[in-house]
């Protein structure tokens, strides 16, 4: 696959060792794009936008980070605990900007879904429908997560 | 027709591939950059081999820079103003410059190529800055995820520093990290120890360094380290103060607590640490006997989730509402913060709304 110098450095920087240990691919062996119109093509099936998903995820992130570590109760639904690390991480897409660490976990009461992401997550989302790899460390379903956040 | 055309593509994709291989060959074994001069603050004048980073060519002259990732270009520790040189912007920096940071020449070093003569302007401290190399002496286990690690210093043997600043210490390539990456941590220690670096570390999932540190190193092994570097110290005055500190936010407090001790301050301190359940507690014995040692030192250890600790006869909840009780007087106190940015920001606001206008930070966050 024909590839800018960009996107060379963008999948190097997705490997592991590079910006996290274990990187952003898992056990996924495909270029990044092609991880990414996977998951395009879900959310086309369920009918919602990454926009949509990443601002949901905002939501939550925003509203636990107010609960100074500890765990929020949210909407009487939605049990979610924000754990902030100290530190900040840039994105393997080099947007501008870093990105806080930390990460959040949200557990649906009325589903019993658990779903946890961090701060980056969410950015690789909204500006590129990145929801990582099969298997890497904090990939996000498509469909799992939509269900546990809505 | 069509064969002829996908042979013409063909030639013509071939021989636009080769120039650029060419280029690049040139480029590696043929560019002669020369001696190149680097201006420093229009102080020092450094005289360096053309091709290296910016970055590199400085700590190769002892100037270090602070950078986490190894200059890979991940960090965005390496900022330094680059006047003249340096050539055009790359793609690789822009995430981490900010407008202002663009319009003033702001670059990060290990992505600027040292091709021709260059001026740049740093901060004076980042002089005094040295690297170490040392050897683990101990590693002790505070908690289930946090370690202590005291490294003899070899080479240079003594770090002249401020309680409370901190390092940058560098990883080794280890299983799956094929690099060397270096963190910033907080100096444990005072001054008056400067033979050894103590450090704090707490385990960050998937983190690099702090893998590294839990499950690789060893007693006696060597480690090199940078430092010191920070503003996170006490400022010089006789007013009251607050410490409040999370987790492995305790290591800057340490030094400067035993610092204190060792000056014989009689200021009015109180010190909140902050921690999950008792399990996430450590040093509470040891900040105990300053507290007798010490002419005003009241520490107290805040537990924020009592209901998993049902023996703890302490404080619990959130730092925060506790601490207009220790306040004597708002505008003759001085905060300091260190922990996670959830625990600054809302210690740093209800600080504010108390009337303390002075709130330090370490930045790390
Ligand atoms: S050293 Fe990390 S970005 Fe330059």
């Amino acid at each position: 696959m024909k590839q800018t110098p960009n996107e060379k450095t963008i999948q190097e920087r997705l490997k592991p060792g590079v910006i996290t240990l274990d990187g952003f691919l898992g056990e996924d062996n495909r270029h990044y794009h092609d991880i990414i119109n996977e998951d395009m093509e879900k959310l086309k099936s369920l009918n919602i936008t990454k926009e949509d998903i990443a601002d949901r995820m905002q939501y939550f992130t925003d509203l636990a980070l107010m609960n100074n570590d500890e765990e929020a109760v949210i909407d009487d639904i939605y049990k979610v605990h924000y754990l902030t690390e100290r530190g900040k991480i840039v994105s393997p897409f080099m947007d501008r900007g870093l990105i806080a660490k930390g990460s959040i976990t949200l557990h649906n009461m009325q589903n019993d879904l658990k779903v946890c992401w961090t701060p980056l997550n969410i950015s690789m989302i909204r500006n590129h429908g990145f929801f990582e790899g099969k298997g890497a460390t904090h990939r996000l379903e498509p469909e799992i997560l939509v269900k546990a956040i809505f | 027709m069509l064969s002829l055309i996908i042979n013409n593509v063909v030639i013509f994709a071939g021989i636009g591939g080769f120039l650029a291989l060419l280029l690049v060959i040139a480029d590696y074994f043929l560019a002669n950059y020369g001696d190149c001069q680097i201006d420093i603050n229009g102080k020092k004048k450094l005289t360096v081999k053309g091709g290296s980073s910016l970055l590199n060519s400085l700590a190769e002259n002892n100037v270090f820079i602070p950078s986490a990732c190894g200059g890979r270009g991940t960090c965005g520790l390496c900022k330094v103003k680059v006047k003249e040189g340096g050539g055009p912007l790359l793609p690789t920096e822009r995430p981490y410059l900010d407008a202002d940071e663009l319009k003033n020449g702001v670059r990060l070093s290990c992505q600027v190529k040292v091709k021709e003569d260059i001026i740049i302007s740093i901060p004076e401290a980042l002089f005094s800055i040295r690297k170490f190399k040392g050897v683990v002496e101990t590693i002790i286990d505070y908690t289930y995820d946090t370690k202590g690690l005291v490294i003899k210093l070899i080479e240079p043997a003594k770090i002249d520093f401020k309680a409370g600043q901190y390092i940058q210490l560098e990883s080794k390539k280890y299983a799956k990290s094929k690099q060397v990456v270096s963190r910033a941590y907080s100096m444990a220690n005072c001054p008056e120890n400067n033979n050894v670096v103590e450090l704090i570390i707490r385990r960050v999932p998937d983190g690099i360094m702090t893998t590294f540190v839990h499950d690789y190193l060893k007693k006696d092994d060597e480690l090199y380290l940078t430092g010191p570097y920070g503003d996170f110290f006490i400022r010089d005055t006789d007013t009251d103060m607050i410490f409040v500190a999370g987790g492995s936010g305790m290591a800057p407090f340490k030094g400067i607590i035993e610092d204190l001790y060792k000056k014989e301050s009689k200021q009015h301190i109180v010190y909140f640490f902050g921690a999950r359940t008792t399990e996430d507690l450590f040093l509470v014995d040891e900040m105990k006997e300053y507290e007798k040692k010490m002419a005003d030192f009241t520490f107290i250890p805040v537990i924020s989730q009592p209901e998993k600790s049902p023996d703890w006869k302490g404080e619990s909840g959130y730092i925060p509402p506790l601490l207009d009780k220790h306040i004597r007087d708002p505008k003759n106190t001085e905060g300091y913060l260190c922990g996670s940015p959830a625990l600054i920001a809302s210690t740093e606001k209800k600080m504010k709304e108390l009337g303390i206008e002075n709130v330090y930070y370490d930045s790390f966050g």
